[in-house]
């Protein structure tokens, strides 16, 4: 049996990070625009890409900030009226920017969080972050010594991935289950963890279990810095609305075996996001510089020109391609 | 002097594991030392019996030096021969009354803790639970019974899964429970009216050593203002930590979190498994014992009425009684 089966008892999945996601969503909008031959057709490759981001990662604030830039661009280009090989080529090289801008933002943000790796320090990360990666990396290129703990970070077990890439570039791991983190946090100097999106109160929605890690971290007054370029910013949060929070079953937990071997009533909800709460975090890494969660109103005002930044809701620039692409 | 093979199989039933359990050692120890006086076969001479007894006492407490039911179950007995005089033949049947006693005592203790613990669940309480406790269940299902409980949630609790245990013996009193992971506990805990766990130790400060993960479990309680009730026999309580004894924690092998292939694959990850942690008792609101509901603060109250005796004994010598040397 490979180790994948030996896990897949356990739930084990490879669920991937925020980061490759919108990557992953910018491949598939690249492929969905090559058969397109009008306006209604890109506006149907636009939507079910977005439809399908919504159902798949509703609370990933970078997808959705994205999809919202290339959207302007599409209704800035049916509004003038442009070709539709024209816009093809537009949306294309609106992909291209957003993939190297994603990379050299989560590089940069990384270099900035890497700064806080001290020399000699004790690290504790959960579930897998892109961010966080790059960040190990540039201590290790610093040639810092660092030694690590890594939850195992259920539901997905994806910290297992990231506990054998920390260790191939050099660095001591130790894995940890989940319930672990209180018993070993006196061992460590700093949490350091991705997100998969920020409010803009400065509370981070991360994969679950991160709100517990840093409730504990603050009991032991251990430092909690989280690595989040200003795309994963969520500014539907300025209008009040709440970060959708999917929620999985069993199917993230075990087996269809391991399940038959259960109770025939047995249930299990099984969240995949939480909410950490501004107060238990000491600073966010972006590609702008290290800011206190307090601050983040500040970051905004400064890359959006204006407090609240004004920006179109998803949902109404979707209606307003529906529209405009109608008849052509 | 010859022990009994029963004795002896006991004791050997304990060291391998065999007998598992703090109520079942504890009852099993109590067993032995009934077996032990009834087989006497030595001469009838009262000193050459408690000898005889004092070395099958120090036998038992060897098998298992880290277990604190065992040593209690055997100065519960020991206790009061000590205390007893006679002829051997009155000796023998007072070990095996006060054994009989022990043993009734210990089972009639978590349909006690139940009914206790019961009480104090408010009407229309949902319930969160970490690990497997006969007494934590105990009381969930007394209190479901009584129309006080709408919902139960239980932790996986890895590496073991023994919230699979849980889950089974709540669904099968009809209990609506629902499985989440050990990581999702800070994300529900909004929805948690009592937390409800057992203990492994509870030493004299009213710490609970319990399952790996109840300690961030009652942490995240304490954030969010739920009471933590902890189900815990009296036989649980541990003299020696009195003395400034830490409890050992165990680490167990690595392959029960992730599979031998895998640990082999990433020889740079070192996966650590401690299966115990300590909760404060600033975390906890209340222990339920089968002789009343005490605040954490009184633990050493129920030490020294239950234990005093060994307390005494522990106070000018070693952290672990030995019997052989109590007799002249």
């Amino acid at each position: 049996m490979s180790i994948e089966e030996l896990l897949s008892k356990h739930g084990f999945s490879a669920i991937v990070s925020s980061t490759e996601y919108t990557r992953h969503v910018l491949d598939e909008l690249d492929k969905g625009i090559e058969g397109i031959s009008s306006y209604r057709d890109l506006y149907r490759v636009y939507r079910s890409i977005i439809d399908r981001a919504v159902r798949e990662r509703p609370a990933c604030a970078q997808v959705v900030n994205v999809l919202r830039d290339i959207g302007l661009a599409i209704r800035d280009m049916f509004s003038s009226r442009k070709s539709v090989g024209d816009v093809r080529v537009a949306v294309r090289e609106k992909t291209r920017y957003w993939r190297e801008r994603i990379a050299r933002e989560c590089e940069e943000a990384a270099i900035i969080a890497s700064h806080r790796l001290v020399d000699g320090a004790t690290v504790l990360t959960h579930s897998r972050s892109t961010c966080v990666l790059k960040a190990v990396e540039k201590a290790r290129e610093e040639g810092k010594k660092l030694e690590f703990y890594v939850t195992e970070s259920r539901p997905g077990m994806e910290g297992l991935l990231t506990a054998s890439e920390i260790a191939r570039m050099g660095y001591r791991v130790r894995l940890i289950v989940d319930s672990a983190v209180r018993f070993f946090m006196k061992d460590i100097d700093l949490v350091l963890v991705g997100a998969e999106a920020v409010a803009v109160n400065g509370a981070v929605v991360s994969k679950v279990g991160t709100s517990l890690i840093s409730l504990i971290a603050n009991e032991a007054r251990v430092r909690v810095f989280v690595v989040a370029p200003i795309s994963k910013f969520n500014l539907e949060t300025l209008f009040g609305e709440l970060v959708e929070l999917p929620e999985s079953d069993w199917r993230k937990l075990m087996s269809p075996d391991v399940l038959a071997s259960l109770p025939e009533n047995y249930v299990a909800r099984v969240p995949l996001y939480d909410v950490t709460p501004p107060s238990y975090i000491d600073g966010i890494a972006t590609e702008k510089g290290l800011f206190a969660p307090q601050a983040i109103p500040v970051i905004l005002k400064e890359v959006y020109g204006s407090w609240p930044p004004n920006i179109l809701d998803i949902e109404d620039l979707v209606e307003e391609l529906d529209r405009l692409s109608r008849g052509w | 002097m010859e022990i009994p093979a029963k004795v002896l199989e006991i004791a050997d039933g304990i060291k391998a594991m065999r007998i598992r359990g703090a109520g079942k050692i504890a009852r099993s120890a109590a067993e032995a030392l009934k077996i032990a006086a009834l087989e006497y076969s030595g001469p009838n001479d009262e000193k050459v019996f408690r000898k005889y007894m004092a070395h099958v006492a120090d036998l038992l407490i060897s098998t298992r030096p880290t277990a604190v039911s065992l040593p209690n179950a055997v100065y519960y007995v020991m206790y009061r021969l000590m205390t007893s005089s006679g002829s051997v033949k009155e000796l023998r049947e007072t070990v095996a009354r006060v054994a009989d006693q022990f043993i009734v005592e210990s089972l009639e203790a978590v349909r006690r803790i139940g009914e206790i613990g019961a009480r104090r669940i408010k009407y229309g309480s949902t319930i969160l639970t970490h690990c497997h406790s006969t007494a934590a269940v105990s009381v969930i299902v007394t209190a479901y019974k009584m129309g006080r409980i709408e919902r139960v949630y239980s932790t996986e609790t890895r590496p073991f899964y023994q919230g699979r245990i849980t889950m089974k013996h709540l669904l099968e009193a009809g209990v609506p429970a629902v499985q989440i992971p050990d990581s999702a506990v800070r994300y529900i805990m909004h929805e948690v009216d009592h937390v409800v766990v057992g203990a492994d130790t509870v030493t004299s400060n009213g710490a609970v050593v319990n399952k790996i993960g109840t300690s961030q479990v009652a942490l995240a309680a304490h954030e969010a203002r739920v009471r933590v009730f902890v189900a815990a026999e009296t036989y649980k309580f541990s003299p020696a930590t009195v003395i400034g004894e830490l409890v050992p924690i165990e680490f167990r092998p690595p392959e029960e979190i992730v599979p031998r292939e895998w640990i082999e694959a990433n020889p740079g990850v070192e996966v650590l498994n401690p299966s115990f942690d300590v909760t404060p008792p600033e975390y906890i609101d209340a222990i339920i014992t089968e002789k009343g509901v005490i605040p954490p603060q009184a633990a050493i109250l129920v030490l020294m009425d239950y234990f005093g005796w060994a307390l005494s004994k522990m106070r000018h010598g070693e952290a672990k009684i030995r019997f052989e040397d109590t007799i002249e």
